[in-house]
Protein backbone atom coordinates (compact mmCIF):
# COMPACT_ATOMS: atom_id res chain seq x y z
CA UNK A 1 0.00 0.00 0.00
CA UNK A 2 1.37 3.76 -0.77
CA UNK A 3 2.19 5.59 2.47
CA UNK A 4 2.84 8.67 0.08
CA UNK A 5 1.16 9.35 -3.06
CA UNK A 6 2.04 13.13 -4.79
CA UNK A 7 0.87 13.77 -7.76
CA UNK A 8 2.31 16.92 -10.03
CA UNK A 9 2.91 18.62 -6.97
CA UNK A 10 4.45 21.81 -7.35
CA UNK A 11 4.86 24.30 -4.75
CA UNK A 12 5.90 28.43 -4.53
CA UNK A 13 7.16 29.86 -1.07
CA UNK A 14 5.11 33.05 -0.52
CA UNK A 15 7.42 36.21 -1.89
CA UNK A 16 8.75 34.00 -4.19
CA UNK A 17 8.97 33.63 -7.80
CA UNK A 18 10.10 30.74 -8.91
CA UNK A 19 8.40 27.36 -7.87
CA UNK A 20 10.89 25.22 -5.17
CA UNK A 21 9.07 21.74 -6.35
CA UNK A 22 8.11 21.44 -9.61
CA UNK A 23 5.87 18.69 -10.96
CA UNK A 24 6.84 15.96 -8.53
CA UNK A 25 5.34 12.50 -9.00
CA UNK A 26 6.36 10.25 -6.19
CA UNK A 27 5.12 6.99 -4.86
CA UNK A 28 6.50 5.67 -1.52
CA UNK A 29 5.17 2.19 -0.25
CA UNK A 30 4.93 1.30 3.60
CA UNK A 31 8.11 -0.15 4.86
CA UNK A 32 10.40 1.24 2.32
CA UNK A 33 13.36 2.76 2.97
CA UNK A 34 14.36 5.80 0.91
CA UNK A 35 17.60 8.07 0.26
CA UNK A 36 16.73 11.52 -0.79
CA UNK A 37 19.48 13.57 -2.31
CA UNK A 38 20.30 15.69 -4.30
CA UNK A 39 22.38 19.48 -5.00
CA UNK A 40 21.83 22.12 -2.35
CA UNK A 41 18.78 24.14 -2.93
CA UNK A 42 17.25 21.51 -5.35
CA UNK A 43 14.31 21.52 -2.90
CA UNK A 44 15.01 18.18 -0.61
CA UNK A 45 13.34 20.49 2.58
CA UNK A 46 10.54 21.98 0.88
CA UNK A 47 9.62 18.26 -0.15
CA UNK A 48 9.75 16.97 3.82
CA UNK A 49 7.83 20.37 4.72
CA UNK A 50 4.88 18.96 3.03
CA UNK A 51 4.95 15.76 4.13
CA UNK A 52 3.62 16.55 7.41
CA UNK A 53 1.77 19.95 6.25
CA UNK A 54 3.93 22.31 7.51
CA UNK A 55 3.58 23.08 3.91
CA UNK A 56 1.05 24.74 3.20
CA UNK A 57 -0.41 25.66 6.49
CA UNK A 58 2.69 26.81 8.56
CA UNK A 59 4.13 28.34 5.37
CA UNK A 60 2.07 29.49 3.34
CA UNK A 61 2.13 29.96 -0.52
CA UNK A 62 0.71 28.49 -3.62
CA UNK A 63 0.56 24.52 -3.26
CA UNK A 64 -0.82 22.89 -6.68
CA UNK A 65 -1.02 19.35 -7.71
CA UNK A 66 -2.26 16.37 -4.72
CA UNK A 67 -0.33 14.77 -1.62
CA UNK A 68 -1.90 11.87 0.13
CA UNK A 69 0.44 11.15 3.23
CA UNK A 70 -1.05 8.01 5.51
CA UNK A 71 -4.46 8.59 3.36
CA UNK A 72 -4.75 12.32 4.30
CA UNK A 73 -4.99 14.99 1.83
CA UNK A 74 -2.09 17.22 3.06
CA UNK A 75 -4.13 19.94 2.09
CA UNK A 76 -7.11 19.13 4.44
CA UNK A 77 -5.53 18.05 7.37
CA UNK A 78 -3.56 20.39 10.21
CA UNK A 79 -0.03 19.48 10.87
CA UNK A 80 -1.20 18.27 14.25
CA UNK A 81 -3.18 15.26 12.97
CA UNK A 82 0.28 14.45 10.01
CA UNK A 83 2.33 14.97 12.78
CA UNK A 84 0.69 11.54 14.13
CA UNK A 85 1.76 9.63 10.58
CA UNK A 86 4.70 11.47 9.91
CA UNK A 87 7.39 11.98 11.82
CA UNK A 88 10.43 14.81 10.83
CA UNK A 89 13.22 15.23 12.46
CA UNK A 90 15.64 18.41 11.34
CA UNK A 91 18.61 19.35 10.95
CA UNK A 92 20.03 21.56 14.24
CA UNK A 93 19.38 19.30 16.92
CA UNK A 94 19.39 22.34 18.99
CA UNK A 95 15.95 23.81 18.03
CA UNK A 96 13.55 20.46 18.17
CA UNK A 97 14.23 19.81 22.11
CA UNK A 98 12.25 22.14 24.53
CA UNK A 99 12.89 20.67 28.00
CA UNK A 100 15.55 20.37 30.43
CA UNK A 101 15.06 16.70 30.59
CA UNK A 102 15.23 13.94 27.98
CA UNK A 103 12.59 12.44 28.89
CA UNK A 104 10.21 15.43 29.03
CA UNK A 105 11.62 16.35 25.59
CA UNK A 106 10.02 12.86 24.36
CA UNK A 107 6.64 13.04 26.10
CA UNK A 108 6.27 16.87 24.50
CA UNK A 109 4.15 15.62 21.70
CA UNK A 110 1.93 12.96 23.71
CA UNK A 111 1.19 15.38 26.50
CA UNK A 112 0.22 17.63 23.63
CA UNK A 113 -2.29 14.93 22.33
CA UNK A 114 -3.82 14.84 25.38
CA UNK A 115 -3.37 11.13 25.93
CA UNK A 116 -3.76 9.44 29.28
CA UNK A 117 -0.58 9.61 31.43
CA UNK A 118 -0.27 5.98 31.96
CA UNK A 119 0.01 6.16 28.22
CA UNK A 120 2.66 8.40 27.48
CA UNK A 121 4.75 6.98 30.22
CA UNK A 122 4.98 3.66 27.93
CA UNK A 123 5.39 5.75 24.84
CA UNK A 124 8.02 7.34 26.65
CA UNK A 125 10.31 4.15 27.86
CA UNK A 126 9.22 2.50 24.21
CA UNK A 127 10.64 4.99 22.43
CA UNK A 128 13.92 5.65 24.92
CA UNK A 129 14.26 1.59 23.96
CA UNK A 130 13.74 1.68 20.73
CA UNK A 131 16.70 3.91 20.15
CA UNK A 132 18.79 3.38 22.73
CA UNK A 133 18.70 6.86 24.85
CA UNK A 134 17.54 4.75 28.13
CA UNK A 135 20.58 5.81 30.02
CA UNK A 136 20.54 9.23 28.70
CA UNK A 137 16.27 9.77 30.48
CA UNK A 138 17.21 12.61 33.18
CA UNK A 139 19.86 14.12 31.38
CA UNK A 140 19.59 17.55 30.26
CA UNK A 141 19.20 17.82 26.12
CA UNK A 142 21.62 20.85 25.89
CA UNK A 143 24.48 18.50 28.24
CA UNK A 144 24.39 15.79 25.16
CA UNK A 145 26.50 15.25 22.25
CA UNK A 146 25.34 16.30 18.57
CA UNK A 147 24.47 12.43 18.08
CA UNK A 148 22.79 11.83 21.17
CA UNK A 149 20.65 14.89 20.99
CA UNK A 150 19.58 13.71 17.63
CA UNK A 151 18.59 10.41 18.83
CA UNK A 152 16.51 11.72 21.21
CA UNK A 153 14.79 14.15 18.52
CA UNK A 154 14.53 10.64 16.76
CA UNK A 155 12.62 9.11 19.98
CA UNK A 156 10.51 12.41 20.14
CA UNK A 157 8.87 11.89 17.05
CA UNK A 158 9.04 7.64 17.66
CA UNK A 159 6.69 8.83 20.85
CA UNK A 160 3.86 10.12 18.06
CA UNK A 161 3.89 6.37 16.41
CA UNK A 162 4.28 7.31 13.43
CA UNK A 163 4.18 5.33 10.20
CA UNK A 164 6.90 7.36 8.11
CA UNK A 165 9.43 9.16 9.79
CA UNK A 166 11.78 12.06 7.04
CA UNK A 167 14.52 12.78 8.57
CA UNK A 168 16.34 16.44 6.93
CA UNK A 169 19.87 16.23 6.85
CA UNK A 170 20.02 14.73 10.58
CA UNK A 171 24.00 13.77 10.59
CA UNK A 172 24.88 17.08 9.11
CA UNK A 173 26.21 18.51 12.18
CA UNK A 174 27.70 14.92 13.67
CA UNK A 175 30.91 12.82 12.72
CA UNK A 176 31.18 9.96 10.50
CA UNK A 177 30.95 7.72 13.77
CA UNK A 178 27.48 9.59 15.27
CA UNK A 179 26.27 9.43 11.80
CA UNK A 180 26.54 5.84 11.34
CA UNK A 181 25.04 5.12 14.94
CA UNK A 182 21.99 7.58 13.83
CA UNK A 183 21.57 5.17 10.25
CA UNK A 184 21.75 2.08 12.73
CA UNK A 185 19.14 3.50 14.78
CA UNK A 186 16.83 4.25 11.85
CA UNK A 187 17.28 1.15 10.18
CA UNK A 188 16.59 -0.66 13.04
CA UNK A 189 13.09 1.37 13.14
CA UNK A 190 12.58 0.49 9.32
CA UNK A 191 13.56 -3.26 9.75
CA UNK A 192 12.16 -4.60 13.01
CA UNK A 193 8.95 -1.78 13.07
CA UNK A 194 8.45 -1.42 9.41
CA UNK A 195 8.82 2.28 9.83
CA UNK A 196 8.50 3.76 6.28
CA UNK A 197 12.16 5.96 6.36
CA UNK A 198 12.48 8.92 4.27
CA UNK A 199 16.34 10.12 4.84
CA UNK A 200 17.59 12.93 3.45
CA UNK A 201 21.54 12.17 3.11
CA UNK A 202 24.83 13.38 1.24
CA UNK A 203 26.63 10.65 3.23
CA UNK A 204 25.73 8.36 0.66
CA UNK A 205 29.17 5.79 1.39
CA UNK A 206 27.37 5.23 4.74
CA UNK A 207 23.82 5.73 4.29
CA UNK A 208 23.38 3.26 1.05
CA UNK A 209 23.78 -0.24 2.61
CA UNK A 210 20.21 0.11 4.57
CA UNK A 211 18.33 1.82 1.64
CA UNK A 212 15.63 0.33 -1.22
CA UNK A 213 15.37 3.26 -3.42
CA UNK A 214 17.96 6.58 -4.12
CA UNK A 215 15.61 9.27 -4.98
CA UNK A 216 17.65 12.21 -6.82
CA UNK A 217 16.36 15.55 -7.06
CA UNK A 218 17.67 18.55 -9.10
CA UNK A 219 15.98 21.72 -9.81
CA UNK A 220 13.22 21.37 -7.55
CA UNK A 221 12.12 18.12 -9.82
CA UNK A 222 12.77 14.29 -9.59
CA UNK A 223 15.64 13.33 -11.45
CA UNK A 224 16.74 9.71 -10.87
CA UNK A 225 14.94 7.19 -9.07
CA UNK A 226 15.93 3.80 -8.46
CA UNK A 227 17.56 1.12 -6.59
CA UNK A 228 20.73 2.43 -5.26
CA UNK A 229 22.41 0.61 -7.89
CA UNK A 230 20.90 1.57 -10.49
CA UNK A 231 20.97 5.45 -9.47
CA UNK A 232 24.81 4.62 -8.84
CA UNK A 233 25.29 3.37 -12.02
CA UNK A 234 23.48 5.45 -14.07
CA UNK A 235 26.33 7.93 -14.59
CA UNK A 236 23.97 10.70 -13.94
CA UNK A 237 24.74 11.52 -10.65
CA UNK A 238 28.19 13.11 -10.83
CA UNK A 239 26.75 15.43 -13.35
CA UNK A 240 23.82 16.57 -11.10
CA UNK A 241 26.63 17.29 -8.14
CA UNK A 242 25.64 14.25 -5.67
CA UNK A 243 28.78 12.46 -4.38
CA UNK A 244 29.79 9.46 -5.88
CA UNK A 245 29.73 6.08 -3.68
CA UNK A 246 33.30 4.84 -3.79
CA UNK A 247 33.33 1.67 -4.30
CA UNK A 248 30.48 1.79 -6.79
CA UNK A 249 33.40 4.10 -8.56
CA UNK A 250 35.59 0.90 -7.93
CA UNK A 251 33.54 -1.17 -9.50
CA UNK A 252 33.16 1.00 -12.45
CA UNK A 253 37.25 1.34 -12.61
CA UNK A 254 38.18 -2.37 -12.42
CA UNK A 255 35.64 -3.06 -15.25
CA UNK A 256 37.09 -0.42 -17.68
CA UNK A 257 40.77 -2.34 -16.73
CA UNK A 258 38.66 -5.40 -17.32
CA UNK A 259 37.66 -7.18 -13.88
CA UNK A 260 34.01 -7.47 -13.72
CA UNK A 261 33.33 -8.00 -10.46
CA UNK A 262 29.28 -10.41 -10.24
CA UNK A 263 27.32 -7.83 -8.65
CA UNK A 264 27.62 -3.81 -7.58
CA UNK A 265 29.18 -3.55 -4.44
CA UNK A 266 27.41 -0.75 -2.32
CA UNK A 267 29.00 -1.04 0.92
CA UNK A 268 33.30 -1.67 1.76
CA UNK A 269 32.13 -5.18 3.24
CA UNK A 270 30.28 -6.40 -0.31
CA UNK A 271 33.20 -5.20 -2.53
CA UNK A 272 36.06 -6.91 -0.13
CA UNK A 273 33.43 -9.73 -0.16
CA UNK A 274 33.10 -9.49 -4.55
CA UNK A 275 36.44 -8.83 -5.17
CA UNK A 276 37.80 -12.45 -2.88
CA UNK A 277 35.53 -14.06 -5.17
CA UNK A 278 37.73 -13.02 -8.28
CA UNK A 279 40.75 -12.91 -6.37
CA UNK A 280 41.09 -16.25 -5.53
CA UNK A 281 40.06 -19.02 -7.66
CA UNK B 1 26.22 38.79 31.31
CA UNK B 2 27.88 37.97 34.94
CA UNK B 3 24.71 38.87 36.89
CA UNK B 4 22.50 36.40 34.58
CA UNK B 5 24.63 33.54 35.15
CA UNK B 6 24.09 33.31 38.38
CA UNK B 7 20.46 32.59 37.18
CA UNK B 8 21.00 29.76 35.22
CA UNK B 9 19.61 26.34 36.26
CA UNK B 10 21.16 22.85 37.05
CA UNK B 11 20.36 20.21 37.48
CA UNK B 12 21.92 18.54 40.59
CA UNK B 13 20.88 16.71 43.41
CA UNK B 14 20.24 18.21 46.51
CA UNK B 15 17.53 18.93 49.47
CA UNK B 16 17.09 22.42 48.12
CA UNK B 17 16.92 21.09 44.63
CA UNK B 18 14.23 18.37 45.64
CA UNK B 19 11.87 20.94 47.31
CA UNK B 20 8.64 21.61 45.29
CA UNK B 21 9.17 25.16 43.03
CA UNK B 22 5.80 26.23 45.17
CA UNK B 23 7.49 25.78 48.18
CA UNK B 24 10.86 27.90 46.96
CA UNK B 25 8.40 30.51 45.25
CA UNK B 26 7.10 30.78 49.12
CA UNK B 27 10.18 31.17 50.56
CA UNK B 28 11.75 33.91 47.80
CA UNK B 29 8.33 35.85 48.70
CA UNK B 30 8.49 35.37 52.54
CA UNK B 31 11.81 36.62 52.09
CA UNK B 32 10.94 39.65 49.76
CA UNK B 33 8.63 40.53 52.87
CA UNK B 34 10.83 40.38 55.77
CA UNK B 35 13.42 42.49 53.75
CA UNK B 36 11.18 45.21 53.54
CA UNK B 37 9.11 44.92 57.13
CA UNK B 38 12.43 45.44 58.21
CA UNK B 39 15.21 48.52 57.57
CA UNK B 40 17.36 48.12 60.51
CA UNK B 41 21.00 47.22 59.82
CA UNK B 42 20.86 44.04 62.46
CA UNK B 43 17.60 42.60 61.11
CA UNK B 44 18.90 42.41 57.44
CA UNK B 45 22.22 41.41 58.46
CA UNK B 46 20.79 38.26 59.94
CA UNK B 47 18.21 37.96 56.96
CA UNK B 48 20.92 38.17 54.99
CA UNK B 49 23.51 35.64 56.62
CA UNK B 50 20.51 33.48 57.79
CA UNK B 51 20.45 32.49 53.91
CA UNK B 52 23.89 32.03 53.39
CA UNK B 53 23.60 27.93 54.67
CA UNK B 54 20.98 27.46 52.00
CA UNK B 55 23.77 28.36 49.30
CA UNK B 56 26.10 25.76 50.54
CA UNK B 57 23.28 22.94 50.92
CA UNK B 58 22.08 23.53 47.49
CA UNK B 59 25.76 23.58 46.12
CA UNK B 60 25.77 26.55 44.43
CA UNK B 61 28.39 29.08 46.02
CA UNK B 62 30.08 29.46 42.39
CA UNK B 63 27.56 30.75 40.50
CA UNK B 64 25.93 32.79 43.54
CA UNK B 65 29.13 34.14 44.08
CA UNK B 66 29.25 35.30 39.93
CA UNK B 67 25.61 36.70 40.20
CA UNK B 68 26.66 38.58 43.34
CA UNK B 69 30.31 39.48 41.30
CA UNK B 70 28.04 41.11 38.42
CA UNK B 71 25.53 42.66 40.62
CA UNK B 72 28.71 45.01 42.55
CA UNK B 73 28.10 47.85 40.31
CA UNK B 74 24.78 48.15 41.31
CA UNK B 75 25.37 47.54 44.66
CA UNK B 76 27.79 50.53 44.77
CA UNK B 77 24.98 52.78 42.96
CA UNK B 78 22.73 52.24 45.68
CA UNK B 79 25.14 52.67 48.70
CA UNK B 80 26.33 55.78 47.67
CA UNK B 81 23.60 57.32 46.45
CA UNK B 82 21.84 56.60 49.76
CA UNK B 83 25.04 57.76 51.32
CA UNK B 84 24.65 61.05 49.54
CA UNK B 85 21.14 61.74 49.88
CA UNK B 86 21.50 61.73 53.40
CA UNK B 87 24.61 63.74 53.37
CA UNK B 88 23.09 66.25 51.37
CA UNK B 89 19.96 66.28 53.60
CA UNK B 90 21.39 66.21 56.51
CA UNK B 91 22.78 69.79 55.52
CA UNK B 92 26.36 67.87 54.18
CA UNK B 93 27.25 66.75 57.63
CA UNK B 94 28.26 62.91 57.95
CA UNK B 95 27.08 60.62 60.67
CA UNK B 96 27.83 56.74 61.14
CA UNK B 97 24.36 56.48 61.59
CA UNK B 98 24.17 57.34 58.06
CA UNK B 99 26.75 54.76 56.88
CA UNK B 100 24.85 51.96 58.78
CA UNK B 101 21.38 52.94 57.08
CA UNK B 102 23.14 52.66 53.55
CA UNK B 103 24.64 49.81 54.12
CA UNK B 104 21.11 48.62 55.82
CA UNK B 105 19.35 49.76 52.87
CA UNK B 106 22.42 48.34 50.38
CA UNK B 107 21.83 45.06 52.11
CA UNK B 108 17.62 44.95 51.31
CA UNK B 109 18.77 44.41 47.75
CA UNK B 110 21.32 42.22 48.50
CA UNK B 111 19.05 39.78 50.42
CA UNK B 112 16.59 40.24 47.05
CA UNK B 113 19.12 39.18 44.72
CA UNK B 114 20.29 36.01 47.27
CA UNK B 115 16.72 34.76 47.68
CA UNK B 116 15.91 35.04 43.69
CA UNK B 117 19.25 33.32 42.77
CA UNK B 118 18.50 30.61 44.94
CA UNK B 119 15.27 30.44 43.97
CA UNK B 120 16.42 29.92 40.22
CA UNK B 121 19.46 28.40 40.74
CA UNK B 122 17.46 25.63 42.07
CA UNK B 123 13.75 25.07 40.36
CA UNK B 124 13.96 23.53 36.92
CA UNK B 125 12.15 25.47 34.87
CA UNK B 126 10.54 22.65 33.88
CA UNK B 127 9.09 21.99 36.86
CA UNK B 128 8.24 25.95 37.47
CA UNK B 129 5.94 25.60 34.32
CA UNK B 130 4.25 22.86 35.65
CA UNK B 131 3.63 25.07 38.87
CA UNK B 132 2.21 27.39 37.21
CA UNK B 133 -0.05 25.04 34.61
CA UNK B 134 -1.39 23.86 37.95
CA UNK B 135 -1.91 26.99 39.41
CA UNK B 136 -4.11 27.20 36.29
CA UNK B 137 -2.12 29.36 33.79
CA UNK B 138 -2.23 28.70 29.84
CA UNK B 139 0.01 26.42 28.78
CA UNK B 140 1.43 28.62 26.07
CA UNK B 141 2.19 31.34 28.52
CA UNK B 142 4.33 28.92 30.48
CA UNK B 143 5.81 27.26 27.66
CA UNK B 144 6.86 31.05 26.32
CA UNK B 145 8.35 31.48 29.57
CA UNK B 146 10.81 28.82 29.87
CA UNK B 147 11.50 28.66 26.69
CA UNK B 148 12.97 32.38 26.77
CA UNK B 149 14.64 31.45 30.27
CA UNK B 150 16.21 27.94 28.72
CA UNK B 151 17.26 30.44 24.73
CA UNK B 152 19.01 32.86 27.61
CA UNK B 153 22.25 31.21 27.62
CA UNK B 154 22.10 29.80 23.88
CA UNK B 155 21.36 33.34 22.49
CA UNK B 156 24.74 34.89 25.22
CA UNK B 157 26.68 32.52 23.04
CA UNK B 158 25.56 33.52 18.99
CA UNK B 159 26.00 36.79 20.29
CA UNK B 160 29.76 35.84 21.51
CA UNK B 161 30.43 34.09 18.17
CA UNK B 162 28.92 37.48 16.16
CA UNK B 163 31.35 39.15 18.39
CA UNK B 164 33.97 37.27 17.47
CA UNK B 165 33.24 37.13 13.51
CA UNK B 166 32.92 40.65 13.73
CA UNK B 167 36.07 41.58 15.60
CA UNK B 168 37.96 39.32 12.85
CA UNK B 169 36.58 41.27 9.91
CA UNK B 170 38.38 44.14 11.79
CA UNK B 171 35.74 45.26 14.04
CA UNK B 172 36.72 47.89 16.93
CA UNK B 173 34.24 47.68 19.97
CA UNK B 174 35.63 49.60 22.24
CA UNK B 175 36.76 52.93 19.99
CA UNK B 176 35.62 56.20 19.73
CA UNK B 177 33.02 58.37 21.49
CA UNK B 178 29.19 57.47 23.19
CA UNK B 179 27.84 57.80 20.05
CA UNK B 180 29.91 55.89 17.83
CA UNK B 181 30.55 53.12 20.74
CA UNK B 182 26.51 52.21 20.22
CA UNK B 183 27.17 52.89 16.44
CA UNK B 184 29.76 49.99 16.51
CA UNK B 185 26.94 47.75 17.83
CA UNK B 186 24.64 47.97 15.24
CA UNK B 187 26.89 44.97 13.28
CA UNK B 188 26.38 42.61 16.58
CA UNK B 189 22.52 43.45 16.95
CA UNK B 190 21.75 43.03 13.24
CA UNK B 191 22.91 39.32 13.04
CA UNK B 192 21.77 38.95 16.12
CA UNK B 193 18.48 40.11 15.60
CA UNK B 194 18.12 37.68 12.32
CA UNK B 195 19.67 34.32 14.19
CA UNK B 196 17.60 34.70 16.97
CA UNK B 197 14.65 35.27 14.59
CA UNK B 198 15.60 32.24 12.84
CA UNK B 199 16.02 30.19 15.56
CA UNK B 200 12.74 30.73 16.90
CA UNK B 201 11.20 29.74 13.48
CA UNK B 202 12.79 26.16 14.05
CA UNK B 203 11.72 26.30 17.45
CA UNK B 204 8.12 26.69 16.17
CA UNK B 205 8.52 24.46 13.32
CA UNK B 206 9.46 21.78 15.58
CA UNK B 207 6.73 22.12 17.57
CA UNK B 208 4.17 22.06 15.03
CA UNK B 209 5.72 18.75 13.66
CA UNK B 210 4.97 17.18 17.64
CA UNK B 211 1.45 18.48 17.24
CA UNK B 212 1.52 21.76 19.25
CA UNK B 213 -1.80 22.78 19.87
CA UNK B 214 -3.73 19.46 19.18
CA UNK B 215 -6.01 19.57 22.07
CA UNK B 216 -7.03 22.51 24.77
CA UNK B 217 -7.09 19.37 27.51
CA UNK B 218 -2.88 19.18 27.43
CA UNK B 219 -1.45 15.77 30.06
CA UNK B 220 1.44 15.94 31.42
CA UNK B 221 3.94 13.85 32.07
CA UNK B 222 4.68 14.23 35.52
CA UNK B 223 2.77 16.19 38.28
CA UNK B 224 3.82 18.20 41.14
CA UNK B 225 3.00 16.84 44.64
CA UNK B 226 4.02 18.15 48.11
CA UNK B 227 6.18 15.73 49.78
CA UNK B 228 6.36 15.89 53.82
CA UNK B 229 9.41 18.06 53.72
CA UNK B 230 7.54 20.39 52.21
CA UNK B 231 5.12 20.53 54.25
CA UNK B 232 7.35 21.01 56.99
CA UNK B 233 9.13 23.74 54.81
CA UNK B 234 5.80 25.90 54.11
CA UNK B 235 4.80 25.34 58.11
CA UNK B 236 8.19 26.40 59.29
CA UNK B 237 8.08 29.04 56.60
CA UNK B 238 4.78 30.20 58.26
CA UNK B 239 5.95 30.65 61.56
CA UNK B 240 9.03 32.53 60.68
CA UNK B 241 6.83 35.18 58.74
CA UNK B 242 4.60 35.25 61.99
CA UNK B 243 7.53 35.98 64.11
CA UNK B 244 9.20 38.14 62.36
CA UNK B 245 5.99 39.84 62.05
CA UNK B 246 5.69 39.90 65.77
CA UNK B 247 9.25 41.16 66.58
CA UNK B 248 8.58 44.15 64.36
CA UNK B 249 5.15 45.49 66.11
CA UNK B 250 6.68 44.55 69.73
CA UNK B 251 10.27 45.13 69.84
CA UNK B 252 12.52 48.05 69.16
CA UNK B 253 15.66 46.71 67.15
CA UNK B 254 18.81 48.85 68.46
CA UNK B 255 21.16 50.17 65.82
CA UNK B 256 24.37 49.07 65.59
CA UNK B 257 25.89 52.88 65.74
CA UNK B 258 24.39 53.18 68.87
CA UNK B 259 25.62 49.96 70.13
CA UNK B 260 29.16 50.95 69.40
CA UNK B 261 29.55 54.47 70.61
N1 LIG C 1 11.33 29.64 3.80
C1 LIG C 1 11.62 29.86 2.49
N2 LIG C 1 11.12 30.93 1.86
C2 LIG C 1 11.40 31.16 0.56
N3 LIG C 1 12.15 30.36 -0.20
C3 LIG C 1 12.70 29.26 0.37
C4 LIG C 1 12.46 28.96 1.75
N4 LIG C 1 13.12 27.84 2.06
C5 LIG C 1 13.74 27.45 0.93
N5 LIG C 1 13.48 28.29 -0.11
C6 LIG C 1 13.98 28.17 -1.49
O1 LIG C 1 13.46 26.98 -2.03
C7 LIG C 1 14.44 26.29 -2.78
C8 LIG C 1 14.63 24.89 -2.24
O2 LIG C 1 15.18 24.97 -0.95
P1 LIG C 1 15.32 23.74 0.03
O3 LIG C 1 15.66 24.28 1.36
O4 LIG C 1 14.13 22.89 -0.07
O5 LIG C 1 16.59 22.99 -0.59
P2 LIG C 1 17.42 21.76 -0.03
O6 LIG C 1 17.46 20.75 -1.10
O7 LIG C 1 16.88 21.33 1.28
O8 LIG C 1 18.87 22.37 0.14
P3 LIG C 1 20.00 22.06 1.24
O9 LIG C 1 20.73 20.86 0.78
O10 LIG C 1 20.85 23.29 1.19
O11 LIG C 1 19.32 21.89 2.56
C9 LIG C 1 15.70 27.13 -2.72
O12 LIG C 1 15.78 27.88 -3.90
C10 LIG C 1 15.48 28.03 -1.53
O13 LIG C 1 16.08 29.27 -1.73
MG1 LIG D 1 17.65 21.28 3.27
Amino acid sequence: MAVIEARGLTYTYPESKKPALVDVDLVVEEGEFVILTGPSGCGKTTLCRCLNGLIPHFYGGELRGELYVAGMNVKEHKTWELAQHVGLVFQNPENQLFSLTVEKDIAFGPENLGLPREEIRNRVDWALDRTGTTPLRYRAPYELSGGQQQRVAIASTLAMKPKVLVLDEPTSFLDPRGAQRIFETVNRLNKELGITIILVEHRLDLASVYADRVIVMNDGRIALDGTPKEVYLSGETEALGVGVVKVVKLYQLLEETGLRLRDVPISPKEASKLLREVLSP
Amino acid sequence: MSIFEGFVFRRIDTPIHRLDPRVKFLYTLVTLVLAILFNEFLALFVLFVGQLPLIWVARVQRSWARTMKGSLALVLLIFFTNLLTRWAYAGFRLHPVYLEESLAMTLRFLILVESFSIFSLTTSPDDLSLAMEQAGIPYWFCFAFTTSIRLMPAIARDAQTIVNAQRSRGLELERGNFLTRIKNYIPILVPLIVTTIRRSLELAEAMESRAWGATEKRTSLTQLEMGKTDYIATVFLLILLALAIYIRVSTRIPNLTSLIL
